[in-house]
């Protein structure tokens, strides 16, 4: 079936089985690599995307669903080469080991910051449930509360 | 309702609250089943037959197919095992996740059998006052049929949800898990169910003792 | 460096390159002599040897030509042999090439070295050996490449090179200059002078400073660098049928369902394995499911088999250590068992490769951690030359030793070969889970007797594990004849208290039905957990404070010297104290030395319910030189989690013959919420080279906390995962 939808902006379509995961037209077919699979069960986050601006595991979501979507990945997060407060704040701390699982993070803490400007530890807790095997999460909680300070001095 | 009929409901409410608490079976050897359906003010027509549809109807009420998704606490339970949501799912604050980490981050209209995710439309948790989690047959009955707690739904409605409600037919739907096994369905069938609840709510709705 | 509490690194001793090449020779020449090599006492020797030694590095140190490729924009790309999977050690090595080359570290660039281009390791990326193993070579070939540079300078500019200057990769000399880039488009013939003599500490501009890393920008931009993200032109997509049962082997299977799916463009059989290629990963994956095969299970394991084999008594046992004339005969013995489950490497990258074979050719993109042994291993299954065979390795997804065993690329090799296009191949996640080459299952016993002060008269540690270095291709052949116990499996498990009068350590190996591997820190993690904690028993029934209960009994040499000030280190700068906190916390201490750096942890630990809350981890590590303080501390800070998640969560389990859980979640791992909101590290450089960093902060880990976890409970937790009853 044809697919068509707004990815990082621009319009696309594809031609594809509707219950093929979005995550393999984003990798394979628009050549999108920064999403990244992990477990293909929804249960690492390394696939992390925006669907309409909120964290969706692109390994379970069928491409069907994509239809006239807003999809925003890592490759749309920075709006050129002015990174979002996230990757500043990524960056500031020094946050990346392997790197693999690091833009399903990046991406859950941008949409974490769009609903909760200024999440506590708390809310970094329940929102943020990816999973790093270098363990980064230390960096990680600094990074996300000095992204939410990025983000808010921006504005 | 008439004054008598208040009274009543008000020692049930709170006796039904301690046996809930100290999660023992409801005990109303002071209370006759008449007044249990004068409170569901639902005229009994037979009673027999309403009793055999609650039967069959609570082995699918019963099933962790629901009652995983009508938790006590503040956590969906999930697996054949009904354990406790992996990677610390909360109910937040509308039933459905974390505000940035919710139930439509991985749960989307249908079951995913690619990646062993289930999914339906308006995939969410039960509302708190809803648990079923622990609860009897009874109990569960009574949760379900009780205004203040069933979201002010009449039986109509209450069986509406029983027997339209797409998320609750998933569960004959349940699609496979991570490993590409299917998961439990309820014991009876869906249509089987469909003709129990409406077998029960058409003669009376009733509740029995235990 | 500021912010680290560090001592300058002395001056270096001379560490000539002919010493160096002998002190190689005695790293691979242990395969000598088997026979009389296997008596016990000289395996004691060879285990001490094993246990101190600094692993040199094994590949071409002599041209520089191969390590650095400078462009006309006057920027250096160093080809590392070594593979980035999270470690730093791009950035290090871009620290020490800079500054023995006279660049910027903005200058340096850092790409993997691909098999073609002749900068081979013959070892492997892992042990935590990169930087150390590197320290010296890499800045005598940076020192070489300057020199060469400088000579063709010289040439280029008719001024003599003893006159000319560098600064940021421009020489410069007689009121004239000219940029590396510029010169090295005139060179048409490189020559090789001596090596002329490094810098002194005193000149270092980047080593020892907390540089960011050189990878930072493209890991924060999600750029394409991973083994996963590896494609080529006009590539077609394989799977792979992988037993989901332990102890079995393939047999056949039926494809024929397989072969009619759509996409599917070619099924194939081997000896070892059936595959299907198709056009894309979707409907290779369908395909596969398709696919009937059957296995040969040769029998019905369960855990209380596996519980069974690894106990201590059930294997064959081999002394690695002693002194004195341990005796544990009186009622006074105190004894203690310890346990740790089966670990999962859960990697987030699956294993995977991109091959083209075509020609007599092989082009494998993949992210391996033996770059050489997948070479080998490919070529000797294709028939085809070594050299025929061009490994480009990738970023990897995380290491931990997943992948030193890569026969994932063989199968896509085949594959490609099969089809005549490029084809890539990757596990699945449930995959991963049940084939991985796991951490094996340890089981423990210890013994002591205190003496009428309260100090050890006598201790014994017995460990009893699966095989970690055995098997591996990266042993030499016979490599198990002569050790006897396994290396990787006693890692960590010599008792380090050397003032204690009679002591020995026993490692008992036995054979597991699945296959068990290196996981990051090999057997530290659980010996330690099983000694460090033992150690806090000791300490308690003698009444003494379990820090000070440890000094007292460590020796005055430089190994023990260095334990001692980093367990100084890290009591001093967590304020210990021993027993409960006002807060309802308690502190718990272990320590260990691994690879010749000694780690040290207090933890501040409290218990709600039966959860354990770790808050906060003050942790001294000495790796001598510390080439980039920020990333030793990463490399702490990831340690520190990863040892805990495995600590406290994560178990695999023998079930009807499979390896479960298999997806994460059930197997579960420290997440966000577990890790600890402080974590204090303090380097120390008591050493006057570079040595290991990223396994050593795993090791006292699990000790600490349960030591902790005791003083909050009175529960002795005996077994990881730590769980509370």
């Amino acid at each position: 079936m044809k697919i068509s939808f707004n990815i990082n902006g621009a319009p696309q379509t594809v031609e594809t089985d509707g219950n093929t995961p979005l995550l393999w037209i984003i990798r394979d077919v628009l050549d999108l690599k920064g999403t990244k699979f992990g477990c293909g069960k929804a249960a690492c986050g390394a696939c992390t995307i925006h669907v309409e601006g909120m964290q969706v595991r692109s390994c379970s979501y069928p491409a069907k669903l994509a239809e006239g979507k807003n999809i925003t990945t890592i490759e749309g997060l920075s709006d050129g080469d002015n990174l979002h407060p996230v990757q500043q704040a990524w960056m500031e701390e020094i946050v990346p080991q392997c790197g693999y699982c690091q833009p399903g993070f990046m991406m859950a803490t941008a949409a974490l910051l769009e609903v909760n400007p200024n999440p506590t530890d708390e809310d970094i807790d329940n929102n943020i449930v990816n999973v790093c095997r270098c363990a980064t999460y230390y960096r990680m909680r600094k990074a996300i509360h000095r992204a939410a300070e990025i983000k808010s001095a921006n504005l | 309702m008439k004054q008598t009929n208040l009274f009543y409901l008000t020692i049930m409410l709170f006796i039904m609250a301690i046996s809930i608490g100290f999660s023992s079976n409801f005990s109303s050897d002071n209370f006759s089943e008449k007044e249990l359906e004068e409170k569901t003010e639902n005229e009994v027509t037979d009673r027999a037959k309403s009793l055999e549809g609650f039967d069959k109807m609570m082995q699918v009420l019963t099933h962790k197919r629901c009652v995983n998704c009508h938790p006590a606490g503040d956590r969906p339970h999930q697996g054949e095992d009904s354990h406790v949501h992996n990677f610390n799912v909360q109910r937040g604050a509308s039933n459905f996740g974390a505000p940035a980490f919710n139930c439509n981050t991985c749960h989307h209209e249908e079951n995913n059998d690619i990646a062993g995710v289930p999914g339906a439309p308006e995939w969410s948790l039960a509302p708190r006052e809803m648990a079923w989690e622990g609860l009897s047959r009874v109990e569960i009955a009574r949760s379900m049929m009780d205004p203040e707690i069933n979201g002010n739904r009449d039986l109509e409605h209450v069986v509406e949800h029983l027997t339209e409600h797409e998320l609750v037919l998933w569960a004959w739907n349940p699609g496979v898990d991570n490993e590409g096994n299917p998961r439990e369905k309820p014991p009876v069938s869906k249509e089987d169910y469909i003709a129990a609840v409406k077998q029960w709510a058409e003669n009376g709705a009733v509740i029995p003792e235990k | 460096m500021s912010n680290s509490e560090k001592t300058e690194p002395k001056k270096k001793k001379k560490f000539s390159r002919r010493k160096f090449l002998l002190r190689s020779s005695i790293g691979l020449g242990v395969v000598m002599g088997a026979t009389y090599l296997s008596r016990p006492i000289w395996r004691r020797a060879l285990a001490n040897f094993a246990n101190t030694a600094e692993a040199p590095y094994q590949g071409a140190t002599d041209d520089p030509k191969i390590w650095f490729e400078i462009t006309a924009d006057n920027q250096v790309t160093l080809l590392s042999p070594k593979i980035e999977m999270g470690q730093g050690t791009f950035t290090g090595l871009a620290q020490i090439a800079a500054d023995e080359l006279g660049v910027d570290i903005s200058q340096m660039k850092v790409k993997h070295a691909p098999s073609a281009s002749g900068n081979l390791d013959a070892f492997a990326t892992g042990g935590s050996t990169s930087i150390s193993s590197l320290w010296q070579p890499l800045r005598e070939l940076a020192a070489t490449m300057r020199e060469m540079l400088l000579q063709e300078a010289a040439k280029q500019l008719g001024i003599e090179s003893n006159s000319l200057s560098v600064v940021n990769g421009v020489v410069k000399g007689g009121g004239k200059s000219v940029s590396y880039g510029d010169i090295v488009k005139n060179v048409t013939e490189w020559k090789i002078p001596k090596t002329p003599k490094l810098k002194d500490v005193s000149e270092f501009k980047f080593i020892g400073k907390p540089i960011p890393r050189v990878d930072l920008k493209d890991k924060v931009l999600g750029t394409p660098i991973f083994g996963m993200d590896a494609s080529m032109p006009d590539m077609l997509y394989g799977d792979v049928v992988r037993p989901s049962q332990i102890d079995s082997t393939f047999v056949s299977a039926d494809t024929s369902a397989a072969e009619k799916m759509p996409g599917v463009i070619k099924i194939i059989k081997e000896k070892d394995f059936v595959g299907v290629v198709a056009k894309s990963i979707t409907e290779a994956r369908n395909a596969k499911k398709a696919i009937k095969a059957e296995w040969k299970v040769n029998k019905k394991w369960q855990n209380s088999d596996i519980e069974e084999i690894i106990k201590v008594g059930n294997g064959t046992a081999y002394t690695i250590q002693k002194e004195g004339k341990p005796n544990f005969e009186g009622e006074d013995t105190i004894t203690s068992e310890y346990h740790s489950p089966i670990g999962a490497h859960a990697q987030i990258e699956p294993n995977g490769a991109v091959a083209h074979v075509a020609d007599g050719k092989a082009t494998i993109m993949i992210s391996t951690q033996v770059v050489n042994i997948t070479r080998s291993e490919i070529a000797k299954r294709l028939g085809f030359e070594a050299e025929d065979v061009n490994i480009i390795p990738t970023f990897m997804g995380g290491g931990f030793g997943r992948r030193l065993h890569t026969p994932n690329g063989i199968q896509a090799a085949l594959m490609s070969k099969a089809v005549g296009k490029p084809v890539k191949c990757f596990f699945d996640r449930k995959e991963e889970f049940q084939n991985d080459t796991f951490r094996p299952p340890t089981h423990h016993v210890l013994k002591a007797k205190l003496n009428s002060n309260g100090m050890i008269e006598s201790m014994e540690h017995n460990v009893s594990s699966g095989a970690v270095a055995f098997g591996s291709p990266m042993l030499p052949p016979g490599a198990e004849a002569i050790f006897g116990a396994d290396i990787g499996a006693w890692r960590g498990g010599m008792i380090n208290y050397s003032k204690i009068p009679n002591y020995r350590a026993i490692s008992w190996k036995v054979q597991l039905p699945f296959a068990t591997s290196w996981w990051r820190s090999l057997g530290l993690l659980a010996n330690t957990f099983a000694i460090e904690s033992f150690m806090d028993e000791l300490a308690i029934k003698a009444g003494k404070d379990p820090v000070q209960f440890r000094l007292d009994q460590i020796g005055d040499d430089e190994r023990g010297n260095r334990l001692k000030k980093s367990i100084e280190a890290a009591r001093d700068k967590a304020g210990w104290k021993d027993g409960k906190l006002p807060n309802g916390r308690a502190m718990g201490f272990a320590c260990s030395v691994d690879a010749n750096t000694p780690c040290a942890h207090v933890v501040e630990v409290s218990v709600e319910g039966k959860d354990i809350k770790v808050h906060k981890v003050t942790c001294s590590i000495d790796p001598g030189v510390a080439v980039n303080p920020d990333q030793i501390k990463a490399q702490c800070e990831g340690s520190i989690i990863m040892g805990m998640s495995a600590s406290m969560f994560e178990k695999m389990e023998v079930k009807d013959n499979q390896l479960t859980p298999t997806i994460y979640g059930p197997y579960q791992m420290a997440l966000m919420r577990d890790a600890p909101k402080e974590i204090d590290v303090v380097i120390l450089e008591n050493a006057e080279q570079p040595g290991a960093v990223g396994e050593p902060p795993l090791g006292p880990i699990a000790a600490a906390i349960a030591n902790a976890v005791f003083r909050l409970t009175g529960q002795r937790l005996r077994s990881m995962p730590l769980e509370i009853t």
